[in-house]
């Protein structure tokens, strides 16, 4: 297989498990035709023309390089989805918000050109995937399956799946770090609402 | 998680993290310039001093950014791009041939935004700057933007390579430099070869900052290998001119984004690895493109828009002191309301040095001097200036 074809097909994975997500949806009630039938249709609608070219064209255009760990984190949803079973605990999904939101935040602002030190060139090197074994280790020493995904990574990179050789790209992209963002500020709301709402209860007990 | 299972997977980690840390590495982002004086010296002859216009018959509605490299056979080849607007579909890259900078061959089309959508497997806006690089083996190497979205900041660079002195080239690869969507890399100046074999080629990014930086290129048996380092951050600076001055030593002449209205200057003693932080010289720069040479005596000449508001002249400086003082050498053209823009200089194979620019956004005009010119040019300043003439 030509790594043209290969970075096409990978590319194409996420953008595919994504759609299919959406139109399985959340009815309980799944059969077996809506399974086969919304990955199907997932599969044409990615194929559909758009101004020449396929709509999974445009999502090239957009991002060539999904990441390997929110391609990971589509297929643990979907496999969810399908068999009903929650593969990924309240715990495994802080670990996905807190590494993601730290990483886009280390990642895009000096990357996009906040200071003169770019992160970025860090992913050409060993470093960044150091510290994802060594962070991968911690969690999967805590039972956290967070690390089987970032496994995924080093493995995807090792394995030039993308058509990047910088191993961010395989940690992370824009659609992951934004959903770590808004995942880690819903985790820092709640997080503030329960500290609020035992406070008003010390308060009450004390009055 | 079952005990073995978590041992296991954390043995898969480490030794996935171990291949990826033998894996060979990737070209260093610092490198021994290789960029030497010009052996053939110009400077010995009569001052010789002609401009021609490369695409004297093109008619497009605008054509800009041109770019030279030597072919191998000393052939000279000059790439700009041309169309309705910038960033319009239309836009296509031409390159032609002169043997000695006088004829220019018609131009041909070299890329367009077709060619690049096909071989690059998605739809494209346009094609836009592009440089050429003489690789030792008498490749030509293209390195070009294309603009996915939007305007220059959504901007990917691309690069091709010719084995047939630019007739026929490979499909084009895209590079991957930026973390946001690969978004906003552009090209402009002269590449500077590396003694190691691989290039420096000095880019830069306009998104939400604008900002220089370097691409380091090698060809690895076929194999391309890339990756980028940064000059200065922020929204200062951006359009590097990289000028080496020795193989550690290099200069960087930026374009100014700010309200200081001069051309910045960075330095680097360690082959391009640390930069100082950018400082404005005394020469004035209207936020527009600037490019940098160093000559065969040690001085460095600079190509620029003498003006803080307008593009409406170019001139030439030249600096004894390594950027610290300059003097104007010479107004090349001036024509009020016109624009003269984006200079490109660079050493011809046979010793002369070459300036090509976009004049009037309609032509691509080549000035082409040698240093015995330089050095009458420079007497006759002294003359009128009694030696002073430093510029104001």
């Amino acid at each position: 297989m030509s790594a043209t074809l290969l970075h096409t097909l990978y590319a194409g994975l996420a953008p595919w498990l994504a759609l299919s997500l959406v139109l399985i949806g959340r009815n309980p009630y799944l059969s077996r035709t809506r399974v086969i039938g919304s990955l199907l249709l997932a599969f044409f609608l990615l194929r559909i023309p758009l101004g020449g070219w396929p709509s999974f064209a445009w999502c090239r255009t957009l991002e060539m390089n999904p990441s390997l760990t929110l391609t990971g984190l589509l297929c643990v949803a979907l496999w969810q989805r399908l068999s009903g079973k929650a593969i990924f605990r309240r715990e495994d999904l802080r670990a996905t918000w807190i590494f993601g939101a730290i990483a886009a935040l280390t990642l895009y602002p000096m990357g996009l050109g906040l200071t003169s030190v770019d992160p970025y060139t860090w992913g050409w090197g060993p470093a960044v995937a150091i510290f994802t074994a060594i962070y991968s280790t911690v969690l999967l020493i805590r039972g956290n399956r967070f690390g089987i995904i970032l496994i995924l990574a080093l493995g995807g990179s090792l394995l030039h799946l993308q058509e990047s050789g910088n191993f961010w790209d395989a940690l992370m992209d824009p659609f992951y770090g934004a959903a770590s963002l808004v995942g880690c500020g819903y985790l820092l709301l709640k997080r503030a609402r329960s500290s609020i709402g035992s406070c008003n209860h010390l308060d009450f007990q004390r009055y | 998680m079952a005990f073995p299972l978590r041992w296991l997977l954390i043995c898969i980690a480490w030794l996935l993290a171990g291949a990826l840390y033998l894996r060979p590495p990737v070209i260093s982002p610092s490198g021994d310039f290789a960029e030497a004086p010009s052996a053939v010296t110009s400077g010995q002859g009569a001052p010789a001093f002609q401009k021609t216009i490369v695409n004297p018959d093109q008619g497009l509605p605008m054509v800009h950014v041109a770019s030279l490299a030597t072919m191998s056979g000393g052939m000279e080849a000059a790439v700009w791009y041309g169309g309705s607007a910038e960033c319009a579909p239309d836009v296509k890259i031409y390159l032609s041939e002169s043997e000695h900078g006088e004829q220019w061959s018609s131009p041909r089309v070299i890329m367009t935004r077709e060619r690049a959508e096909h071989d690059l497997g998605r739809p494209l806006q346009s094609v836009g700057n592009a440089i050429l690089i003489s690789e030792s083996q008498g490749e030509l190497r293209l390195v070009f933007v294309t603009i996915a979205m939007g305007r220059w900041s959504g901007s990917q660079l691309n690069t091709s390579i010719s084995k047939n002195g630019g007739i026929t080239w490979s499909p084009a690869e895209r590079m991957t430099l930026s973390p946001f969507f690969n978004l906003s890399e552009l090209v402009r100046n002269r590449a500077v070869s590396l003694v190691s074999g691989g290039w420096c080629v000095p880019i830069y990014q306009e998104f939400l900052g604008k900002f220089p930086e370097l691409l380091w290129l090698n060809e690895n048996h076929g194999h391309l290998e890339y990756r980028k380092s940064r000059i200065a951050g922020g929204c200062f600076t951006f359009q590097p001119s990289l000028v080496p001055l020795d193989a550690k030593s290099a200069l960087v002449f930026l374009r100014d984004y700010t309200d200081n209205r001069r051309v910045f200057l960075g330095r680097s003693d360690d082959g391009g690895r640390i930069w100082s932080k950018p400082a404005p010289t005394q020469l004035p720069n209207p936020d527009s493109g600037i490019s940098g040479l160093k000559l065969n005596d040690g001085k460095l000449l600079l190509a620029y828009n003498d003006s803080t508001s307008c593009r409406d002249n170019l001139a030439l400086a030249i600096s004894n002191d390594q950027g610290a003082t300059w003097k104007k050498l010479v107004t090349l053209e001036q024509e009020t309301g016109s624009t003269f823009s984006y200079p490109f200089l660079s050493r011809s194979s046979d010793g002369s040095i070459d300036l090509a620019y976009t004049r009037k956004k309609k032509e691509i005009a080549l000035t082409r001097f040698n240093d015995a010119w330089i050095a009458e040019a420079l007497a006759a300043l002294s003359r009128v200036e009694g030696g002073g003439g430093n510029h104001p």
